[in-house]
């Protein structure tokens, strides 16, 4: 053995060691995430201080109601939608297709230049001037035949300057302009021309009334103005005062609307005029009537309840009880018009309603002519047919399409995508290429909402502004613009417009708005300041109507239902994706259905007893079978059936739209027949039957709860409304605090933050959900991972089915469940890292960094309210852009659950503390709380007495879930109240 | 004992040495397929590290499964090779001679195992360390109140109490085998490992004190150890964790699944070295004998889970059990109760205690349904809980199933390079039952 020096190493072996450390120190380097380099701003853009955020007013294009919104801007990013507290319509709040609009703008789907279809059929990118050339190419073709009505501007419902734009450009071509909405209710304003010869769809004023009666008007989900009725309805149905409204509604399928109602009565279907003059006729009979039967006397008394409860499968105690209490409970109001249950016959069925209104003595309390919508005066569907028709004929040279989609929303008997084919030149103007894009020519992509300048009016009192909240994303152009540039080069006609783009339009045409109002000062405050509020509102007064008692051409019967088949099928609109325009955007496939908490995809409701007869279980795939042809689609098994008739959702079962739209699910409106409700000339939704078949295929339905029943365990908590008028609730109610041998938490001195949530109030619509993704930096995972119950969603929407004796024989409860921040929390003990521990205003902290995900956090969770990121999650470019900077995107591996907005707590407190006071009750809201049109959660200070939410944490109706466990939640839920046992 | 007196010193260190002769072919073939499953347990390791935990069958609210299975069910596999090492000795109960070096083995090797869970289930493994209370420039204390440090500081004192104590027992017999192997690197290994070891009386007297009093030493870990284990669960909220039997139930299942472990290992060892003289079936009849009693703890303490469920009268208790005998997992439950109490019931007879093949085949059967306890009582607990909207049923997936593999390949591993490298059987133990060697006859007996 040979002498080893003793002590120092040899300079080779030292050499050789620092060679194989750092070389495996630069290759495990390698393997660490990218450094990523943050650039101050040198020279700040103007009005951009980075970390303090701009909001712009807007309005909201999703559907027609019109809703304000304002959008917050961080950096040059919209990152985040809220109603607009001005707008009257919906006073802050915002439905999940609003909180949406966000994953329209930032869709990594978006048409993001010109598109010209080559020979070959092929979509390819062009500039703007090319495109802008080729269409006065063809226009100047079109307009040489000059036939007068061979160039169409087919477009959605356009109230304001872009549906004048359009109207003075089709006029001034010689073309003309339709407005096509696929949910147009013009059954509604055909009956209301009947009986008040005012033929428009007026305000209801559910706000006011005591007892609502529902003819399948599916109001919280999207019958004419969602939001605004949500919020109504939320104001007569809650309890105040000892008292609270009552709901009762009328379909043969209890929709989302129908589970809010206190009594769901399933009814014959199509036969909903002829309950109506039932009640009616109980009323008069009765001598309940306010008015007494008018002109319509001898009509009520061919319609007596016996009768009538024969031919409509209500039972005549039903139909006296609900006589009694709609003329009792005053006011009252009937509504009905529902797209779903529109009939051949719907006409009928809105006259009817009117008739049971004006025999209460509604008209002119709850019904509100002084403010009608402007959704009346789209066209109607024999317009839309008639030009399919001269499509077909090969009329048409020029389609414009803008904001409408038809070739998914009209029914494929109709033969859209055959006579759009047609049309030898076909511009799209949609931003996604839809459908109906797939056909176009040429496609000319308009900037979406959030980049546009326009305005919109959705009824009399409300003149919405829209305007720009970031530059545009892509290189798409405002379709104002494009008329009046194309116009411009268009030989002969350059100088149809004085003004040299759209936002010029606009202005000009809110010079006038300025004049006739009285605001008086200069245009340019006037414009800012509308700017600034989203608009100009205006208070209306209600206009007298008169009734007419002439009914002829007015025939009560039952409608028509095409088809041999067993079943009536009923299409429904969907919440979340409307008519199917929200289908491509993800955070709408992965909202739960509040009902069946389904995820990305369609189903067939079938009820419970025919399931079982025909051997149908959840999530067995199903043939309908209608003579127009048939969709496959899972089986779900709902009580809110009827036992005849099955029910899928509009909305899924795109062939095109991007990827989050396509091949997924079916489209119903495919299998329906063209068939129009007689009077009125509008589509009808609801006029076929079916035969339904199971195919023998079987996936296990995706859905994000498995269970529909409370399982004995006091979740949803319920009391009667008799209890709390007697005070009887008040008395049992004490302050328990459970034991506890501990002493009690320091706590900060300042601010304790809780939340109250009104069970009464919320109506299960889920956007708090979405408005929690988009503030949080949510990420949506898909369907396989929803299937392996991985979805992230920090809120959920917890739906329970509880057997009661009521009429429906079931009751459906809600409830929203987060993170209840608990005083003594099971989860903080046992994380051995401290990841999540008490902060000391109340809240449980998650400390992400920290987190290794032992999980153990979760297993301890009584209420199972803490997600972990089992992958890194991505988020497609753009949906990058929407992410909210105040707040961490986890990495895998890490724990993440709600943390009542703390990013919006620490704002708050920074504001505060910069004017030197505390934050004051009301000034911060948890992003959830924000969006709700029903105002069903409260957050605040516990600590300061005046708050609401210390109020209502000590209402009578308060309770904690499982309170027994003594997790001590610093969320208070009050209660459900049951109009008769609890 | 009859089968011992024809044995002699010689003998036995012939015989136990030739153990560790060089390794045939059988060997081999159980070694390299060994490897590679081992391999494949890395391989899938590596692949849920880089892709995320996504990988494993997790659903919400199942959020612990095979890992924390197969971690409970290795640290209760090693606490019967102390129990039999250890507190058997301190009762001098003779059976456990022969067998109680595997047993040591085992716990060592189980203790290993087990250890790689804790990391391998973690979101974020490579920050595994910060579970360690080291000084940090952040000035971060670890959580003192969760189990899952409880676990960190038993299971590392579990760890290096049993390394040293099976170290240490080892030294006499090292320094036999030191004595005996020529070839060059084996005897520089042997040499190093046995520090020196002369036999000398002083050195005798302080080696057995020695190992009297890390018996002592690890006694009270056999039943510590598994109880902060299983307070892991019961210092939970959860219905089907939170329960005070935890602590004897588990040590209880502890001990009853090592015995069947050891009877696993010991049988095919005793048959392809022939051991027969060595491990004899009084040895099996003790361990039969103690199977018996763990056994009916273990079944007892199924029984008072469910009694205390009902009479607790608490929804959420009897919709856990109810759920646990008859719902999606209802299979598994049963297939744990056949295995860990109506299986053993044959060892009550005598033949059956005595005959080898039916033993094996019951701790076979033993291993399976204590695994199956510890993924019932995680994953069907957690299955169910307060909240009935969160419930949600667990399917473990291929990257589960492959490491669990790769887990039992690596105690295997670690297993077939003991029983080449050092002394299975204690040498210095046996001895003491045998006549001491004398150079002449001894007329006067």
């Amino acid at each position: 053995m040979s002498q080893e020096k003793k002590g120092g190493l040899k300079r080779r072996d030292f050499l050789k060691i620092i060679g194989v450390a750092g070389g495996t120190a630069a290759v495990t380097g390698a393997c660490s995430p990218p450094v990523e380099q943050i650039i101050p701003y040198v020279i700040p853009p103007e009005g951009i201080i980075p970390g303090v955020p701009n909001w712009y007013a807007s309005t909201c294009r999703e559907c027609p109601a019109g809703c304000g919104i304002v959008v917050k801007n961080r950096e040059g990013r919209a990152i985040k939608v809220e109603g607009n507290p001005k707008n009257p319509i919906n006073a802050g709040g915002s439905c999940a297709l609003g909180q949406a609009m966000l994953q329209g703008l930032y869709n990594p789907d978006r048409i993001r230049s010109p598109l010209i279809k080559n020979d070959t059929g092929r979509m390819q990118p062009a500039g703007w001037e090319n495109a802008e050339t080729a269409l006065v190419e063809k226009l100047q073709e079109a307009m040489q035949k000059g036939s007068g009505s061979n160039i169409v501007f087919l477009s959605g419902h356009t109230p304001g300057s872009m549906g004048n734009l359009i109207d003075e450009w089709m006029t001034a071509i010689g073309g003309r302009h339709l407005s096509y909405e696929t949910y147009a209710f013009e059954p509604l304003t055909e009956a209301n021309r009947i009986v008040f010869g005012i033929d428009k769809i007026p305000t209801y004023n559910i706000d006011k009334t005591k007892y609502l009666l529902s003819f399948g008007a599916d109001f919280l989900e999207t019958w004419v103005s969602p939001t605004l009725y949500t919020r109504q309805f939320s104001e007569m149905h809650s309890y105040k005062d000892k008292s609270m409204g009552k709901f009762v509604y009328i379909d043969p399928r209890a929709s989302l609307t129908g589970v809010n109602a206190d009594e769901w009565v399933s009814i014959k279907p199509g036969t909903e005029a002829i309950l109506a003059l039932g009640i009616a006729s109980a009323i008069v009979s009765g001598g309940m009537s306010a008015n007494g039967a008018g002109p319509f006397g001898g009509l009520l008394s061919r319609y007596t309840p016996d009768k009538v409860s024969s031919m409509t499968d209500v039972p005549e105690e039903t139909i006296k009880e609900i006589a009694r209490e709609f003329s009792s409970m005053q006011p009252s109001l009937a509504i009905g018009g529902g797209v779903a249950t529109t009939t051949t016959k719907a006409t009928e069925t809105l006259v009817a309603v009117n008739i049971l209104n004006y025999v209460a003595g509604n008209i002119g309390q709850t019904i509100d002519f002084g403010n009608t919508l402007t959704l009346s005066d789209v066209s109607s569907f024999d317009d839309i047919s008639s030009l399919v028709e001269s499509m077909s004929n090969g009329e048409v040279d020029v389609l414009f399409v803008y904001n409408v989609n038809p070739a998914f929303t009209l029914p494929k008997s109709m033969g859209f995508e055959d006579a759009i084919d047609k049309v030898p030149f076909v511009v799209s103007f949609s931003s996604f290429m839809d459908e109906t894009t797939e056909k176009a020519n040429l496609v000319m992509p308009d900037n979406t909402t959030l980049e546009s300048w326009g305005d919109f009016i959705p009824n009399e009192s409300v003149h919405g502004l829209i305007q720009p909240v970031m530059t545009p994303i892509f290189n798409t152009k405002s379709t104002g613009d494009v008329i009046i540039s194309v116009t411009g080069q268009l030989k002969g006609f350059e100088n149809t417009f004085s003004q040299k783009d759209f936002y010029d339009y606009l202005r000009n045409a809110w010079k006038e708005v300025w004049t006739s109002s009285t605001g008086g000062g200069d245009f340019d405050s006037f414009w800012d300041k509308a700017l600034e509020d989203g608009g100009i509102y205006k208070t209306t007064s209600p206009v007298p109507v008169s009734v007419s008692g002439d009914l002829s051409g007015v025939e009560f019967s039952e409608p028509e239902f095409q088809g041999d088949g067993d079943f009536y099928f009923m299409a429904y609109p969907s919440y979340r994706y409307y008519d199917g325009r929200g289908a491509n955007k993800p955070w709408l496939q992965e909202l739960p259905d509040a009902l069946t908490t389904g995820v990305w995809d369609s189903w067939v409701e079938i009820n419970t007893e025919t399931a079982e007869k025909l051997g149908i279980k959840l999530g067995d795939y199903v043939r309908i079978e209608s003579p127009q042809g048939a969709i496959e689609t899972q089986a779900y098994v709902y009580p809110g059936m009827r036992p005849d008739t099955v029910a899928v959702m509009i909305g899924e079962g795109h062939t095109s739209y991007g990827r989050y739209a396509k091949d997924r699910g079916v489209n119903p409106i495919t299998i329906l027949p063209v068939a129009k409700d007689a009077l009125s000339g509008g589509f009808a939704w609801f006029t076929t039957k079916v035969n339904i078949s199971k195919t023998g295929k079987y996936t296990p339905f995706v859905q994000t709860q498995y269970t529909t029943s409370e399982e004995d365990r006091p979740m949803v908590g319920t009391v009667a409304l008799s209890s709390l008028v007697s005070g009887e609730l008040e008395q049992e109610h004490g302050e328990h605090e459970e034991p506890d041998f501990y002493p009690p938490v320091k706590h900060s001195s300042q601010y304790r933050w809780g939340m109250a949530i009104d069970l009464q109030k919320c109506t299960g619509c889920g956007a708090c959900i979405t408005a929690c993704y988009a503030e949080n930096n949510i990420p949506f995972v898909g369907k396989e991972l929803v299937a392996k119950r991985r979805d992230m969603a920090w809120l959920r929407i917890e739906r329970y089915f509880e057997k009661t004796d009521n009429k429906a024989g079931f009751d459906t409860r809600f409830l929203p469940m987060l993170c209840q921040q608990c005083g003594n929390a099971p989860c903080e003990p046992v994380c051995p890292v401290f990841a999540t521990y008490h902060n000391p205003e109340g809240l449980n902290g998650m400390v992400y960094n920290r987190c290794v995900g032992t999980r153990y956090c979760s297993n301890n969770c009584t209420y199972k309210v803490r997600k972990f990121n089992w992958f890194s999650y991505k988020f497609p470019e753009p949906l990058n852009w929407q992410l909210n900077p105040d707040v961490t995107v986890r990495d895998k591996g890490v724990m993440e659950k709600c943390t009542f907005c703390i990013q919006r707590i620490n704002y708050a407190k920074d504001q505060a503390k910069d004017n030197g006071r505390k934050v004051l009750d009301g000034e911060l809201q948890t992003a959830c709380q924000q969006t709700c049109a029903s105002g069903a959660i409260e957050f605040g200070n516990l600590l300061d007495e005046e708050s609401k939410v210390s109020k209502l944490s000590h209402d009578e109706r308060g309770y904690k879930v499982l309170q027994s466990i003594n997790t001590q939640p610093s969320i208070t839920y009050l209660k459900k109240v049951k109009w008769d046992k609890a | 004992m009859s089968e011992q007196t024809s044995l002699t010193y010689a003998k036995v260190n012939e015989d136990v040495i030739r153990m560790l002769d060089k390794p045939t072919v059988k060997w081999l073939a159980l070694f390299i397929p060994t490897l590679g499953i081992v391999g494949f347990g890395l391989f899938c390791f590596l692949y849920q590290v880089y892709t995320g935990l996504g990988v494993a069958g997790y659903r919400h609210p199942v959020f612990w499964g095979v890992y924390i299975t197969d971690f409970v069910f290795w640290v209760g596999i090693a606490h019967s090779g102390t129990l039999i090492s250890a507190i058997l000795f301190l009762f001098r109960a003779s059976f456990r001679i022969s067998i109680y070096r595997i047993a040591e083995g085992m716990t060592v090797f189980a203790v290993l195992t087990a250890g790689l869970f804790p990391i391998i289930h973690l979101g974020r493994p490579w920050f595994f360390y910060w579970l360690f209370p080291y000084p940090n420039q952040r000035e971060l204390w670890v959580n003192f109140k969760s189990p899952l440090l409880w676990d960190v500081f038993a299971v590392s004192t579990y760890l290096t109490v049993s390394s040293v104590f099976f170290f240490v027992g080892m030294i006499p017999d090292i320094a036999a085998i030191r004595d005996k192997v020529t070839e060059v690197p084996r005897k520089i290994l042997y040499s190093i490992l046995s520090l020196g070891w002369k036999g000398s009386n002083w050195e005798w007297l302080h080696y057995t004190r020695a190992y009297l009093y890390f018996a002592a030493f690890a006694t009270p870990l056999v039943l510590s150890v598994h109880s902060v284990v299983s307070w892991d669960f019961a210092m939970a909220d959860l219905p089907g964790w939170h329960t005070t039997i935890f602590a004897p139930y588990f040590v209880a299942g502890a001990i009853f699944s090592g015995l069947g472990m050891v009877i696993s290992l010991t049988v095919p060892i005793r048959k392809i070295f022939h051991l027969e003289k060595y491990i004899t079936l009084d040895n099996y009849d003790g361990m039969a004998k103690m199977i018996i009693l763990t056994s009916m703890i273990v079944g007892y303490a199924y029984g008072t889970e469910f009694f205390m469920a009902w009479y607790s009268g608490s929804p959420y208790e009897w919709g856990q059990f109810y759920y646990r005998a008859t719902g999606e997992y209802a299979l598994f439950y049963w297939i744990m109760v056949a295995c860990n109490v109506l299986i053993p019931i044959p060892l009550w007879f005598k033949s059956v205690r005595r005959n080898i093949k039916a033993l094996f085949i019951i701790s076979i059967f033993i291993n399976i349904g204590m695994w199956f306890e510890r993924f019932n009582i995680i994953v069907i607990s957690l299955s169910r809980g307060f909240d009935p909207a969160a419930w949600g049923v667990y399917k473990p997936s291929w990257v589960e199933l492959g490491i669990t593999a790769g887990s039992f390949a690596w105690f295997f591993m670690f297993f077939l390079l003991f029983i080449k490298t050092l002394p299975s059987v204690s040498i210095a133990e046996m001895k003491e039952f045998l006549p001491v060697p004398r150079k002449e006859a001894n007329h006067h007996g």
